[in-house]
Parts: structure tokens; C-alpha cells; sequence
């Protein structure tokens, strides 16, 4: 077989385009928006090549009828998620949580007199997201933060990610979506590197978990507001079913559910109320 | 009691009117055995509006085929007649309000991305329900918030002290509005669009986007209702209120779901990620209708 040359150069036609973004939304409920062509062109040639395919015509279609397809599955979720996560990602998610599920939530609890709150980062990787939901929450309550008992949980089944996210020291770079005055706040510098501060890392609580460990999974309980983001992308559709309905349980009722930016829960659950924010959905349970 | 500010407004005699030709195009499209020969002769009346309808309809935004549209005639039988009398109405409304920003203060381009926003949000949500339409979702979304424009136009330090108000008390603009100018864009929009001999459910809509169990043109106001949250929530608004909504508790989506249009298997997420993008037509169509018309280009 020809060996095909780098395809960087191979374009991918609009109708192409919208049978692979259709083809891995109903796969995986991530979706690419008419503005990502570019995006999924760039990660997708990689596959292409790994494949020794000439065109993206050519890779849709064995991904459709290859019997081999389910692999290249994995392989293409892998290329189109490998996004590494940052500080402040995907920040109309991180405003919705900050000016509409907390205080909501958090007026509940202060209403009730119980000032808790529990939240959990399901797939924590590095730690950017845990360490961002704890700043968010500093910055709501400020020194009132010392009235309330707060915890936020974060999981990864990546050994190493925990041990970068126990470090807690980044690079400019993952910084990059944070505000200047954020970053001098929360943050302390040591050449190019910046290292979360105390009274943030306090507040979250890194832990090894295997989601297909259900038992431990089941034990999550009375949740706030879980971040969830590209972690269903990984299951195939009864796991996804399976987990998220676990997820439903892990929740305290008027709880959120925030999944990836563009990740969707058609098909998979309709226990929870789709909630429209700003540039961003949520996931209530009610 | 007499609500001072739409009374002030039902006599300010420079409150601008539609067109003459627009009008009696309106009037035409009533008929039910109106000819096409008799709305081209009628848009032809007005080269200047003519010149706009086909710079429209070969513009980005409408144009299907390769072919020019050079003539009227041709727009017709190629866009059929209901999508030239959609194109007059919204480029005539356009025309009489005025689409560029008058600087300072003014949300005026903000306002029209957030109608426009909303045409097309509607004809995306007609095409998945179904509901057939036929362009009417479009002007509909366009002019649903004329009233809004008034305000700027005549009260605008009132309006834009509404819009402070909004904000500041995260409540919505028709609350505001109520407040500090006495009547809100709805009933203002309802009595321009009637005086503008709009066609009715324009008028409707206007009035009951925000209650559309009041409408007379339920599933159309519905329609709005909903695309008007949904621009919203793409943040191309104009009032201050930043919106959250659960679209499957609205009052438009119970509507529509009772009239048998099947909301329970709609991808609402799939919707909502489409419309991601739709900045960039927003402008392609704003371009389209605030280029100067050629002249030449009426003659056909």
C-alpha cells in the first residue's frame, strides 16, 4: 500500500465535515460546531496518518463500516479530547457556576442554616478545574468563607495527574484564561512557575478513583455540583447510561451537573432538568 | 388610566411610516388570489426598495442557485411569493428604523444582532419541529422587539435608564420598562406594527412574546418565544437581564407540545450547539440589508 504523505494538506470537505461531526456526536455526544472544522481537520489528519489513509472521505468510511471501526473509535475520542485542561477552562461554564448554580445553592443551604457545601471534580486530571472551583468559591464568599464547611472532591483514575495535581504548580501557560488579579491573589511565583496557594488547596481533597469501581462510586454522596467534562467520551453508551444515572444519585436534589462544553446528555438520561445559562448548559436534578 | 407614555407615543407625529409601497405590498398579500405580476409591478413603484428586496434575495444569506436573480419577477418564481412579501416587510422595517449604531450610548447594533439572532434561531427551530412557516418565523423573530426601538429612538434616556434598572435588579426589560417608562416594547411594538399595517401576527407577536398563551398566532409566538431565550442565551441580547431557563418548563414549549409538534424528541442540546456559530450569519445578513442599494438593479 502506498505510504501517503503527511496529510496535513488533505482538506476536509464541508459535507465531509458534517458526516464525521454527526458520526462522533451520536458516537461519543461531543459535538463540533461549524467554527471547528479546522479543529477536527488538524486533530483527525493524525489519525489519517496512522492510518495510511489518503482522504477524511476514506477514514469515515471505515469508521462506518470497518468491523475493526470500534478501536479506531477509542483512538479517534483520544485525538479529538486530548485539550489539556487549564485554569478557568471553558469560561462561560465556570461563570454559570459562579453566578448562578453556587448562589443559588449556597442561599438554599444559608437559608436552612446549614452551611455546607460538597462538590466534586469527576476526572480532576492535573488538578486545574478542583483548585479553579475552590478559587470561584473564595471569591464569592471571601472571609465569609470561614462560616462555611466546604469540600471539594477530586478524582482522577491517572496516577500521575494526581501527583502534578497534589504539586500544584503550574506553567503560564494553563494560566493563561486566569485574571491577572487572580493569579497575584492565589497564586505564588517562583521563576515560571506558579503554585497554588494554602488556603485554596485546603479546600480540595485528591483521591485515586476507578469510576468502574462502583462501590466507591456509589459512596460519592450528597453533592453540590459535580464537574464531569470529557470523561463520558471514554464509556460507550450503556456505561455512560450507567454512570450518569449514578451520577443523578451522587447529587443532592437541586444539585448541578456540569459535563463538557459541547458534550451532550441526549440519549443517555432524562432525569435531569437541561438548564440554558449564558453560553452554557447545566444538568439539575430536582 | 391612561398610560402617558404609549399615549405620547400614538401622537408623535415624527414617528417615521412605512413606505407607501410597502404598505400597499402588505395589503396585496392579504388577497388570497394576489399574482405575482401585481406584487412586482407594486415593489417596482419603489426603485430604491425594489433595488434592496433583490439585493436581498441574491445576498448570501437567501441566494440558492449559482444564477443571478436579476429581476423581481425571477425573485418571485425562484423564492416564491411569500419570501419576497417577508423580504419587503423586514427590509422596509429595516430601512424606516435605521440598522446603524448612532454611537455613544446606543445599543442599536446590539439590538439588531439579538433580532436577527432570533429570526434565524426560529427558522433553525421551525425546520427540526417542522412547523412550516415558510419565512414567516424569520420576520417574525426580526421584528419582534420593535417596540424596544421606539424607546431608543424617542425616550432614549428613559430607555437606557430602564436598561440600567434591568440590570442592576436582574430582572427583565418588560419589568423595567413597565417602571420607568409606564408601557413596555411590548405594547408599543403591538400598536406600531398595527399602525404600520403589519401583518397580524407580527402585531401578535410583538405583544405576546413573552406570554404567548395570550396570542392569537400561538405557534408562531411560541416559536419566537423560545428563540428569543435561546438568543439570549447565546448572549446576543439587548436587555440587561442575563437569562437562565429551563426550555421544557416555558409556557411556548407546553404550547407547541399540546398543538402536536413533537417537542419530547427534540435534541435540545444538538439545537443549542448549532447554534453556536450563528454570530457570523447574524452578520452576513445585517451586511446584506445596511448595504446601500444599487440602483440599476431595480430595473427588471
Amino acid at each position: 500500500m502506498a505510504d501517503y504523505l503527511p496529510s496535513a494538506a488533505v482538506q476536509m470537505t464541508d459535507e465531509t465535515f458534517r458526516l464525521l461531526r454527526d458520526f462522533i456526536y451520536e458516537h461519543s455526544g461531543i459535538y463540533f460546531s461549524d467554527n471547528k472544522k479546522s479543529q477536527l481537520e488538524n486533530r483527525l489528519s493524525l489519525r489519517l496518518r496512522a492510518n495510511n489513509l489518503p482522504d477524511f472521505d476514506k477514514y469515515y468510511y471505515m469508521l462506518k463500516y470497518d468491523p475493526q471501526a470500534s478501536k479506531e473509535l477509542r483512538a479517534l475520542f483520544d485525538s479529538v479530547t486530548t485539550n489539556e485542561t487549564s485554569f478557568f477552562r471553558s469560561p462561560p461554564q465556570i461563570q454559570a457556576f459562579q453566578e448562578k448554580a453556587l448562589p443559588e445553592i449556597m442561599e438554599r443551604r444559608a437559608e436552612k442554616g446549614e452551611k455546607i457545601l460538597r462538590l466534586w471534580s469527576a476526572g480532576c486530571s492535573t488538578g486545574d478545574e478542583p483548585y479553579t472551583m475552590g478559587i470561584v468559591i473564595k471569591e464569592i464568599l471571601s472571609e465569609k468563607i470561614k462560616e462555611w464547611d466546604i469540600k471539594i472532591f477530586a478524582s482522577d483514575i491517572s496516577e500521575k495527574a494526581l501527583k502534578s495535581a497534589r504539586a500544584s504548580t503550574y506553567n503560564e501557560y494553563t494560566l493563561r484564561s486566569v485574571p491577572p488579579e487572580i493569579k497575584t491573589k492565589y497564586f505564588t511565583q517562583s521563576g515560571s512557575q506558579f503554585t497554588v496557594c494554602d488556603e485554596i488547596r485546603m479546600l480540595v481533597e485528591l483521591q485515586y478513583l476507578n469510576f468502574n469501581d462502583t462501590k466507591r462510586v456509589k459512596l460519592m454522596r450528597g453533592f453540590d455540583i459535580i464537574f464531569c467534562r470529557n470523561v463520558l467520551i471514554y464509556f460507550d453508551d450503556d456505561a455512560k447510561k450507567r454512570f450518569v444515572a449514578q451520577l443523578y444519585d451522587n447529587l443532592n436534589p437541586g444539585g448541578y451537573l456540569f459535563i463538557g462544553h459541547s458534550e451532550s446528555l441526549h440519549n443517555i438520561s432524562r432525569a435531569f432538568k437541561l438548564v440554558h445559562f449564558p453560553g452554557a448548559l447545566g444538568y439539575k436534578k430536582e | 388610566m391612561e398610560r402617558p407614555i404609549l399615549e405620547i407615543i400614538k401622537n408623535i407625529e415624527e414617528i417615521p411610516t412605512l413606505p407607501m409601497v410597502a404598505m400597499e405590498v402588505m395589503t396585496l398579500s392579504k388577497s388570497p388570489d394576489v399574482s405575482i405580476k401585481a406584487i412586482s409591478e407594486c415593489i417596482h413603484r419603489d426603485p430604491p426598495l425594489a433595488a434592496k428586496v433583490l439585493k436581498l434575495a441574491n445576498s448570501a444569506f437567501y441566494r440558492r442557485g449559482t444564477q443571478e436573480i436579476d429581476t423581481l419577477h425571477r425573485a418571485i418564481l425562484m423564492m416564491g411569493l411569500n419570501e419576497i412579501i417577508n423580504i419587503t416587510t423586514s427590509v422596509s422595517v429595516l430601512s424606516v428604523l435605521g440598522t446603524r449604531d448612532k454611537g455613544g450610548e446606543s445599543l442599536r447594533i446590539k439590538f439588531w444582532d439579538h433580532c436577527v439572532a432570533t429570526g434565524l434561531i426560529a427558522r433553525h427551530v421551525d425546520k427540526k419541529i417542522r412547523m412550516k412557516a415558510q419565512g414567516r418565523e424569520f420576520v417574525g423573530g426580526l421584528l419582534h422587539d420593535i417596540g424596544k426601538i421606539i424607546f431608543d429612538e424617542f425616550f432614549h434616556e428613559k430607555f437606557m435608564e430602564a436598561h440600567a434598572l434591568s440590570i442592576q435588579r436582574k430582572c427583565s426589560m418588560f419589568e423595567a420598562e413597565k417602571e420607568v417608562l409606564g408601557t413596555t416594547h411590548m405594547e408599543v411594538g403591538h400598536f406600531i406594527a398595527q399602525k404600520w399595517g403589519l401583518p397580524p401576527y407580527i402585531a401578535d407577536i410583538n405583544l405576546y412574546h413573552h406570554q404567548p398563551g395570550n396570542a392569537k398566532f400561538k405557534d408562531i409566538t411560541s416559536l419566537i418565544s423560545i428563540a428569543n431565550l435561546l438568543a439570549k442565551a447565546k448572549e446576543l441580547s439587548c436587555g440587561g437581564d442575563s437569562v437562565s431557563f429551563v426550555l421544557k418548563d416555558q409556557e411556548a414549549w407546553h404550547i407547541l407540545r399540546k398543538m402536536g409538534y413533537s417537542m419530547d424528541v427534540l435534541d435540545i442540546e444538538r439545537i443549542t450547539f448549532e447554534i453556536e456559530d450563528i454570530g457570523e450569519e447574524v452578520k452576513t445578513y445585517l451586511s446584506a440589508v445596511s448595504e446601500e442599494p444599487v440602483a440599476e438593479g431595480a430595473n427588471g
